[in-house]
């Protein structure tokens, strides 16, 4: 039992348990005390647990996206400030793509956890905060050429200093967030998770002491990474290649390329994406952190499932990135779309690449986009301003073991949908449609899964909406004969018109998936179409009888089974 | 072999460090290393060495 120098296995699980436990009640805490919806319904943030060097030793079931890159902004913090810039109480916020973080609405905010006088480590928290101003209501500028129109940047700086509020950098962040009242909430409820992670690591410490807690969680890292390792040897060596486009930037109407050259050498992986397109000029590029993100979750869907999830399990994965590109995007390059929309498209690429050799733990392509749909206004019942970050789920792809999950949150987010009761209790939509999209499954012998349709109709005088989406044009690939999955879409029906248009056809937008600002009247429709999951496998080995279950279901049209799996179907 | 060396900019200049191998941008610490006339910056000895046995071989065809 005494495996790991001295610390026995039991004891070392129980840690582990014990971090994660520690993450997920974080997350209960942000669920029930944050005011908006994208955090208590959503779900888009991540709690974690660093060490002081810096190496996260603790996680728990949040966004993937948050989670890879979450050492990076916490590094830079530390390296930034410096260790000793650190008192008890502080509590650091940073958003800056450019110092380590995602994108521009991911906000970190960083507790010390001091015991015995000094720093053991660090919590943190990593949320996607709806409003933080910028060119567009909702900051999520999907025409934006420069990270000066998504939103105020804030580099490492204290909005907590020995537990008391720093008022000049609140005062900054509240006047520049066009909904003070709400980041004023959510934040809150990211500092308070902070506190409770505080509380229950000193209860460890307090029970195991320092040395052999760090000795344990050194363990743990080390535990990871040689798992990993062990994984990554069981793939043959070798060179390969994938790739993948994102069909326009918001504004300019040509693809943008993400090309990977992934290397398997004995027990380490390395991601060059050096051959990707130069940096786009809208919002879809991705900073650094954002593809060693989604490096690092394209390796975890391809290994086991039970590798302790911390820092140590990224090391064997090396990513090689051209500043100035698509995957790494130079200063002053927008990139808010960079992380919801880029990174589920790398990280399929990373399972594309590797579908070859390790076929039996591969996934078709996903939706991949995260149907980013933002909007504002002022409440009819309330008189009070509001703005929202909504998102819908698309198909996930397919394996060899069942078909793909329907109406999901692309992997990278890992979020919930919101429910229809929420969006309408909240603001001035009225829900005519919430379905599953039927036949926009890829076909395959599992099939991909759907997307799902909403149409919303416009109950106040104005509603001012933008959205970023991706896959409208393009769809997402099967494997092994499976069929691609079909395009999302985001249409409008101005009230008096017949039918449903693109957005450029209505509002002359220069994309039909990505724009900003569009001023939507009472009575006028969105219809927000999500894409669908790429199949895996031929259709015609696909079970007759789980051909008749999705006509019975309605998510297959008895026309598209004839076609799809055959006259028989 | 390299050494380390600190980003000297002073705190208001908001200059911009890229690692020459994973082209992550670095805050403070550099890794310098010499190849000859050349200084190359990386984020720490991990990427030196990654340059010198993929990055430069990859370059002229030999991985």
């Amino acid at each position: 039992m005494n495996g790991m120098n001295g610390i026995d296995t039991v004891t070392l699980s129980v840690i582990n348990n014990a971090l994660i436990s520690i993450c997920r009640e974080m997350g209960t805490a942000m669920m029930r005390t944050s005011y908006s919806p994208i955090f208590n319904e959503g779900l888009d943030f991540s709690c974690v647990i660093f060490n002081r060097r810096g190496e996260m030793i603790g996680q728990a079931e949040f966004c993937p996206t948050m989670l890879g890159s979450a050492q990076y902004a916490v590094n830079w913090t530390i390296e930034e400030l410096g260790l000793e810039s650190f008192e008890p109480g502080d509590v650091v916020i940073h958003n800056d793509p450019y110092r380590g973080q995602c994108h521009m609405p991911e906000h970190m905010v960083l507790k010390p956890v001091f015991f015995e006088g000094e720093i053991w480590g660090f919590v943190a928290n990593i949320a996607h905060v709806g409003e933080i101003g910028g060119m567009a209501p909702g900051s999520f500028a999907a025409d934006a050429t420069e990270v000066y129109q998504e939103g105020l940047r804030l580099p490492p700086v204290k909005v907590m200093s020995r537990g008391e509020y720093v008022k000049d950098v609140w005062k900054i962040i509240l006047s520049n967030h066009r909904t003070p009242k709400t980041s004023w909430g959510d934040l809150h409820a990211m500092i308070g998770s902070l506190s409770i992670a505080e509380a229950r690591l000193l209860e460890m410490l307090e029970r195991y002491g320092a040395p052999f807690l760090t000795a344990a969680s050194d363990r743990l890292l080390d535990y990871s990474e040689r798992w990993m390792r062990e994984e990554i040897r069981e793939i043959p060596n070798g060179v390969y290649r994938a790739s993948d486009c994102m069909e326009d930037d918001g504004v300019t109407d040509r693809p943008v390329w993400l090309r990977l050259k992934l290397v398997v050498r004995d027990d380490e992986v390395i991601a060059d994406w050096t051959q990707s397109d130069p940096q786009a000029k809208g919002p879809v590029n991705a900073t650094f952190v954002v593809t060693a993100a989604a490096s690092y979750s394209g390796l975890l869907h391809l290994t086991s499932n039970e590798i302790p999830r911390n820092s140590g399990c990224y090391r064997p994965i090396r990513v090689v990135t051209k500043p100035g590109t698509v995957v790494n995007v130079r200063h002053p390059g927008p990139s808010v779309g960079g992380n919801t929309e880029t990174h589920p498209h790398l990280q399929n690429v990373v399972v594309k690449a590797l579908s070859e050799a390790v076929p039996e733990r591969a996934a078709a392509a996903e939706g991949a986009s995260g149907c980013n749909f933002l909007f504002a206004g002022v409440h009819p019942d309330t008189g009070e301003y509001y703005t929202n970050y909504h998102i819908d789920g698309s198909g996930w792809g397919a394996t060899a073991f069942h078909d793909g999950d329907s109406a999901m949150c692309p992997e990278n987010g890992n979020c919930r949908n919101t429910p229809v009761e929420v969006l309408e209790s909240k603001f001035p939509w009225l829900t005519l449609e919430y379905r599953l999209l039927p036949d926009s499954g890829g076909p395959g012998r599992h099939r991909g899964g759907l997307g799902s349709s909403r149409i919303l109709r416009v109950l106040a005088p104005e509603i001012t909406v933008s959205a970023l989406m991706d896959r409208t044009k393009t769809r997402a690939w099967g494997l092994f004969g499976g069929g691609a999955g079909a395009s999302g879409g985001i249409f409008v029906k101005k009230n008096g018109d017949n039918r449903f248009r693109t957005f450029s056809e209505a509002f002359g937008t220069v994309s039909d998936s990505k724009f900003t600002r569009v001023v939507l009247k009472k009575g006028d429709e969105v219809m927000i179409r999500s894409p669908g999951g790429g199949g895996y496998g031929p259709p015609a080995e696909r079970p007759r009888a789980a051909v008749e279950r999705d006509v019975r279901q309605g998510w297959l049209s008895p026309e598209a089974a004839r076609g799809l799996y055959g006259e028989g179907a | 072999m390299g050494r380390w060396e600190k980003n000297t900019a002073k705190w208001y200049e908001q200059t911009m460090v890229y690692c020459k191998l994973c082209g992550k941008i670095i805050p403070k610490n550099l890794w310098i290393a010499d190849e000859g006339p050349e200084r190359l910056v990386f984020c720490g000895p991990d990427c030196e060495e990654l340059h010198r046995d993929y990055w430069v071989p990859s370059r002229q065809g030999r991985a």
